[in-house]
């Protein structure tokens, strides 16, 4: 989250990849720095450790996400 | 300014707060408005005045936020130097604090006193059972620490603060240096203070980890032996110092322990580089557990587990006896989890006006 922000915050376009279980977390996160709009996507937990397979199966079950969430509500 | 709230009884006030997440869940002293204005009037500072922002909520830390916090810990005017000074300590860019409440890992800031603060801030134990039960002022100060954190830098158990399971040290994790008892020179002397100085030494770290060793003083390698048993308890390839590498860690040498390495004429520098050189790893070895953080240089590459000596914060305190203790830390964050000190400012501290209208 905070990497998203920072990136934000350089006018980088950004979007945290947060899994399930961080989800409360980068809502913390997100109202500490005033950013609660911030674009997140909701991954499943977990997802370090669980294989290169595992990781491609949820990058391509994601990536329209991610993607959307970059170009933000307005490009919708 | 803090906003008050209202209470029929100091046992509804409690309740509120441990429903509101303000507690550390065991009880607390009400802080009421007079309370707190004996310790801000303690620290000799205006209720106003920001020690500095604390993370990850981002809360200004103010003399009576911070004094609130001490008198939910139970602190007594005279420990409010220290616990002014824990405050400091954190909050530099260096501790990472930040992004060290948010993390998975198990860590909490142990702070160590130096100086005569040890006995004008109420008594901080250095000895026979520091870290544990029975000493006011090591286990307040460390709780109003940790109060303060909660309650000013936001840390939530599984909310903003997700360490998945935490360690004990997370309640208190304070002592003092057994400067009496100690061979060496003061630590904080060693970091390049007068030894009149009060100071406090703050890393976040694991809990403490025993490391047994028998000493034989017939043995021509008692120290060496008491020197590899303590680089095995402080990187093995279970922590992160030996995995992440570039932190700090502490080593707590009993008096007993102490004496060993004196005894062979090593000195607190000598002990911190002997250590520093034992806790290696070859990418080989790494790749055996930890393929990914390994890498990909050839298998024979020896990697050290401390950029640097000085990374290894060494004190004397507990009693004497078979067990030292060492604490691995982190590693992580912007500035990898250096240790930083802060005085102690005692000579600002006003006396309680008894007689005031």
């Amino acid at each position: 989250m905070r990497d998203g922000i920072a990136a934000a915050h350089r006018s980088i376009p950004a979007v945290a990849l947060v899994t399930e279980d961080f989800w409360e977390q980068g809502d913390f996160v997100a109202l500490s720095f005033s950013m609660p709009g911030i674009p997140r996507v909701r991954l499943p937990h977990p997802i370090a450790g669980t294989g290169k397979v595992a990781m491609t199966h949820v990058a391509e079950a994601y990536i329209r996400t991610i993607v959307d969430a970059l170009k933000g509500p307005s490009n919708e | 300014m803090s906003e008050w709230l209202q209470s029929g009884t100091e046992a509804e006030a409690l309740e509120w707060l441990h429903e509101a997440g303000c507690t550390d869940g065991l009880p607390v002293v009400i802080p009421t408005p007079d309370r707190v204005a004996r310790l801000v009037v303690a620290t000799g500072m205006p209720p106003d005045q920001s020690l500095g922002v604390m993370g990850p909520a981002g809360c200004t830390a103010t003399i009576e936020k911070v004094a609130t916090a001490a008198v939910m810990a139970g602190c007594l005017p005279d420990h409010m130097p220290v616990v002014v000074a824990a405050v400091q300590a954190v909050i530099q860019d260096e501790f990472d604090l930040t992004e060290m409440q948010g993390t998975t890992h198990c860590t909490a800031p142990l702070l160590i006193v130096n100086g005569p603060a040890r006995a004008a801030c109420g008594g901080i134990s250095g000895g026979y059972g520091a870290l544990g039960p029975g000493y006011r002022a090591n286990a307040s100060i460390g709780r109003a620490l940790r109060l303060a954190m909660m309650n000013i830098g936001g840390a939530r158990p599984g909310i903003s603060d997700m360490a998945l399971l935490g360690h004990p040290g997370k309640f208190t994790y304070c002592l003092a240096e057994d400067e009496e008892n100690s061979p060496f020179e003061p630590l904080h002397v060693s970091l390049g203070f007068d030894p009149s100085d009060s100071v406090v030494t703050v890393l976040g770290a694991e809990a403490p980890h025993s490391v047994m060793y028998s000493g034989d003083a017939d043995l021509e390698d008692n120290a060496e032996r008491l020197l590899k048993v303590l680089s095995i308890g402080l990187t093995n390839l279970a922590t992160n110092n030996a995995v992440l590498g570039g932190g700090a860690a502490v080593v707590a040498l009993n008096p007993d322990h102490a004496n060993i390495l004196a005894q062979a004429r090593l000195g607190r520098r000598e002990v911190a580089g002997r250590l520093a050189d034992l806790c290696r790893f070859t990418v080989g070895e790494m790749k055996t557990i930890h393929a990914g953080f390994a890498g990909k240089a050839d298998p024979s590459t020896v990697r050290s587990c401390f950029a640097d000596p000085s990374q290894i914060l060494i004190l004397v305190a507990g009693g004497g006896g078979l067990y030292s203790m060492v604490m691995p830390s982190w590693c992580a964050g912007s500035h990898r989890n250096q240790f930083v000190t802060q005085p102690i400012v005692m000579n600002e501290f006003c006396e309680i006006p008894v007689a005031s209208s």
